[in-house]
Order: C-alpha cells, then sequence, then structure tokens
C-alpha cells in the first residue's frame, strides 16, 4: 500500500539548484535609453555573489553546505497523497501536494531567505533590511537571518504592523527588528510622517525606508533583501520541484499535471522549472500556472514589448500585456489593469511550455474550503488559486475516465488569513467575468507596439 | 459630505491584511489613490464610476492606464531616490 506521506530520506536532498535561464532564450530587459540594465546597477542593494546567481547562466547551481543544513530544520518536504480530498472530488485522478506550508514560517519563502541570508553573511554583510505587508516574508528572512547570526531590520507597514502583532512577535522572536513604517529611521520615514503623524503607511514608503536603510549605511555592511520575482530567487525555490520529482521516483511515479499558483512567480517556478526541463527533454507533461480570473495577464494577453509605466521612464519588457494605454470598462476594471508577468514565466508560455490557467475567487475558496475539510490543513488564499485548478483537472479526469497524475505546491497554510474565509463563508464574495468585446477593445491599445522575437529555447 | 464607501473592508493583496476602502483611496499610496484600487474593489461596487467622478481626467487617465513598473527598474530608481535624499 502506498503511504500517505512519501517521504525523501535527508541524505537524499538535492545538492544543486536548476537554473532555467541556462535554457531558455529571453529578450532582455531594456533601459530607458534602450540599454540593457547592468549588473552593477543593483550592488548598492544585493551582494556581488547573489547578482552574480541574478545573471548566471550555469544550469546546475550547487547549494552551499550551510544552506542545506539549514534547510533541513524542515527538508525535504513532504509529497502528500491528497486521497480524501480525491474521494470527495469522486475522481480517478491521483493528487499530490508539495506541502511547503511546514516550514517554521508557514510557507515555502524560507527557501530563498536562507540562501540569501547565507551569500550576504560570507559577503562580509552584517545587516540585512526589507519591507513586509502581512509579514510573511518579514517572518521568513527574520528565521533566516538568525541562523547565520545576521541583523534583520524589517520595515512593516503601519497598518499592517497594528493588525498583525503576531507576525511581529515571530520576527522578534527570532531575533529580528520589525519597525511601523513609517518610521523615525530614514528620511522617507520622516518625510510621511512630517506630512501625517497619524499615517497607516503604506508599501511603497516600506520599500523606500528599506531601500533607504541599506544604501545609507556608511559602513556599506548592509544590504536589501526581496522575496519573489527576481531571477535567483526563483532559483532559490526549485529544490521544491527538484524534492518533488526523487519522491515520485522512490514511488515509481511521474505526474501527468504540474499545477502551481503564480503570483510573485517563485512559488510556481519552484515545482514547475525542473519539470520545464523535463518537458524541454521530450517528456508528455502539462504545467498549469494559476492566476485569479480577475487579472487575466496570461490567459488572454499578447506578447509584446510594453514599458512599466505611462510616461515610458522604465523599460520595455517583453511580456504578456493588456497595454499601459487602456482605459477599462468600468465593471471590469478590475480584470484588465494587472498586465505584466515575469518575463521568464511570458517567454515560457510564448514558447508553448506553460498553459495558463485562470480561475474564479469563489471556486478558488471553496477548492480550500474542501481541501480543509477532507486533508485537514487550511490553506493561505494564494494556495486556494491552484487548488482550484486541480478541481478542474480532477473533474475533467473523472469525466474522461482517465487515472491522471497530478501534482500541485501547496504553498503556505492560511492560519493567518483566516479574515479571508471569514469573507467568503459570510458570502460577501462574487464573481464576474469579461466578455470578448471588453478584450478586444483592450487589446487594440497595444496593436502598434514592437513585438519580441518568438524566441526558441530548444 | 463624504459619498464614498469608505467604510467597506476587504483583504488587501498586497498587505495581507484587511483594509477600508478609505485607506485605498487616500493613504495606500503615500496620501493618493493606491494604483491598484479598480483591481481590487471592482466585485464590490462600480469603482471606476466613482473614480472617474472624484479624480481631475489626468489623473482618472492615470489611475486607469498605470500598472505595478517592471522589479529591477522599480529597484533602481528607488536606490537613485534613496541617494538624493541622503545627499540632501
Amino acid at each position: 500500500m502506498e503511504p500517505k506521506n512519501i517521504i525523501l530520506p535527508q541524505d537524499r536532498m538535492p545538492r544543486q539548484w536548476y537554473n532555467i535561464l541556462s535554457d531558455i532564450k529571453l529578450n532582455p530587459p531594456l533601459g530607458p535609453g534602450g540599454n540593457p540594465i547592468k549588473p552593477e546597477d543593483l550592488a548598492p542593494v544585493f551582494p556581488m555573489n547573489l547578482i552574480e546567481q541574478e545573471v548566471s547562466s550555469q544550469r546546475w547551481i550547487d547549494i552551499p553546505e550551510p544552506v542545506l543544513d539549514v534547510l533541513r530544520i524542515w527538508r525535504p518536504t513532504p509529497l502528500t497523497r491528497a486521497s480524501r480530498f480525491e474521494k470527495a472530488l469522486g475522481t480517478p485522478a491521483r493528487i499530490y501536494f508539495k506541502n511547503e506550508s511546514v516550514s517554521p514560517p508557514g510557507s515555502h519563502k524560507p527557501n530563498t531567505a536562507v540562501p540569501q541570508a547565507y551569500y550576504n553573511k560570507v559577503f562580509g554583510i552584517e545587516r540585512i533590511t526589507t519591507e513586509t505587508g502581512a509579514g510573511q516574508w518579514g517572518s521568513a528572512l527574520a528565521f533566516a537571518c538568525a541562523q547565520f547570526g545576521l541583523q534583520c531590520k524589517v520595515f512593516m507597514v503601519r497598518v499592517s504592523f497594528d493588525q498583525k502583532p503576531y507576525r511581529k512577535a515571530m520576527m522578534q522572536t527570532w531575533g529580528g527588528v520589525c519597525i511601523a513604517s513609517p518610521s523615525t529611521e530614514t528620511k522617507a520615514g520622516r518625510d510621511a510622517l512630517a506630512r501625517d503623524p497619524n499615517t497607516p503607511g503604506s508599501l511603497g514608503i516600506a520599500i523606500s525606508e528599506a531601500v533607504e536603510a541599506a544604501v545609507s549605511d556608511p559602513s556599506g555592511k548592509t544590504r536589501y533583501s526581496l522575496g519573489s520575482v527576481l531571477n535567483h530567487v526563483m532559483l532559490h525555490q526549485t529544490i521544491i520541484g527538484l524534492e518533488t520529482r526523487k519522491q515520485f521516483e522512490l514511488i515509481g511515479g511521474y505526474p501527468d499535471v504540474v499545477i502551481a499558483c503564480a503570483g510573485g512567480g517563485s512559488n510556481f517556478a519552484g515545482l514547475a522549472f525542473p519539470y520545464i526541463l523535463d518537458k524541454m527533454n521530450g517528456k508528455k507533461i502539462e504545467i498549469y500556472p494559476v492566476e485569479p480570473a480577475a487579472c487575466p495577464t496570461m490567459t488572454r494577453a499578447p506578447f509584446v514589448y510594453d514599458h512599466g509605466d505611462t510616461a515610458g521612464y522604465t523599460p520595455l519588457l517583453p511580456m504578456h500585456s493588456l497595454g499601459h494605454t487602456f482605459v477599462p470598462p468600468p465593471i471590469h476594471a478590475g480584470g484588465l489593469r494587472y498586465h505584466g508577468m515575469s518575463p521568464a514565466v511570458s517567454q515560457l508560455i510564448d514558447e508553448g511550455l506553460l498553459l495558463p490557467r485562470s480561475v474564479g475567487q469563489l471556486a478558488s475558496y471553496q477548492a480550500g474550503v474542501l481541501f480543509a475539510r477532507t486533508e485537514g490543513i487550511i490553506p493561505a488564499p494564494e494556495t486556494c488559486n491552484a487548488l482550484a485548478c486541480v478541481v478542474e483537472e480532477a473533474i475533467k479526469a473523472r469525466e474522461e475516465g482517465k487515472e491522471k497524475t497530478i501534482v500541485v505546491t501547496f504553498s503556505g497554510h492560511g492560519l493567518l488569513d483566516l479574515g479571508a474565509y471569514d469573507r467568503f463563508l459570510s458570502g460577501e464574495l462574487t464573481d464576474v467575468g469579461m466578455s470578448e468585446t471588453q478584450l478586444a477593445e483592450a487589446l487594440c491599445a497595444v496593436k502598434d507596439y514592437p513585438r519580441p522575437a518568438h524566441l526558441k529555447s530548444r | 459630505m463624504n459619498d464614498f464607501p469608505d467604510d467597506l473592508e476587504r483583504r488587501c493583496p498586497r498587505l495581507g491584511s484587511p483594509v477600508r476602502f478609505g485607506y485605498c483611496r487616500l493613504l495606500a499610496a503615500d496620501g493618493r489613490v493606491c494604483p491598484k484600487i479598480l483591481d481590487c474593489w471592482w466585485e464590490r461596487f462600480d469603482v471606476a464610476a466613482l473614480m472617474r467622478r472624484s479624480l481631475s481626467e489626468e489623473d482618472f487617465a492615470s489611475l486607469a492606464e498605470g500598472r505595478p513598473p517592471n522589479k529591477v527598474a522599480s529597484l533602481i530608481d528607488l536606490i537613485r531616490q534613496a541617494r538624493d535624499r541622503h545627499r540632501r
């Protein structure tokens, strides 16, 4: 009988990360003058060893032993058969979830916080700053800094600081300093407080404070850390998918479908990128990044070069975009405004290696509640998006009578997001779709934009 | 008289915690309208029509057309701003 949890022995933990930049061709990000952004532009905020990873084209990058030593606190994470979820769905599909909620902070975030802290340490950095909203990233970085004897300063948006004292307590327990932003520690914070002493703060101010605290340290021993979007963050997360592949080997299986939610990109990249390599090498596998239906960037927008802002100061980037000149029709404004997706993911979609999916928020929470009632763990709201896609695939398998194997990243638990469940359970949430006419109007905004080359990596 | 539904509350996807509409309208982006206000509130009421009525044509166009910039480009701009503040 197959065990519920497939446990990878610690001595079989992956010892290298997979760098997808070695296997895909990317149109380069362009600066305001049309020139590519240079690595040294980032040196004031990141140590050079991390910048080297950011731009590396080496396929396999060794995981340093001190990093492995910390990751072993909770890794390898279990690959669990969601048999009770399957039964509730009445599906012949075999559903597995890679449980990243078992990390000390409760999500996949420390997979990159730990190596980032390590590389800062060996570069001679003594202090790391960051910003946090709800505190998930801040607590992951505080935990990681504690492992390497680094000071960690987290600027937490005042409104969240007041609402989520337990996140602040987590950071402090791990030795981090959590400061409500705006603070009096930076010029950006003081300016904001001068404008309004009672301001609840914003992520914009918190990021400005964290970056200022790093670049203005006269000792040069402070750097800044970011928990999503960048290439080195995705690289570190690939340990999720690399472990998953080994766990399937233990039971002689292999997934037909890989699913993960795609927000900042790191959670999706973590599970999917190693399987994309398999797909490039001929494996028959479907890989679905899942986004909320309210933000259909990947599923319905064309692949174009576009600016990140209306004034055109930010670089022209290859991305799936509905364009920045479009004024959305009122009811569907939300569905048309979040245009950008990470260049690497956009490239993979353009090559047909990924098939993006979107799910409505009601379906997401329904899937999350069903999962909690069958498998027991309450998923984070973002995790619910991926689970909703799993439900769709499971039902499709039932209708087709196919015994396919599905694997999904369980990116985090939702125990600190119960307010969102409360809104769903009290019937406050609704779904609204988007018409083809409205989409066509949106696409007119980018019809004359330059098109990136449709590169083929293989 | 304030005809904005400032007390309506929802989960902020950026902060991960509940905020009131009044925060999104005035405070989330340093005293300006949060750039994601249309994304977040469109399912609750006609927020775009409300914003179109309350903002200047130019400000509404900026809100409707804007989107989050590329992260690396944002960081480089934040470094420049921080250095400028520090020099002053």
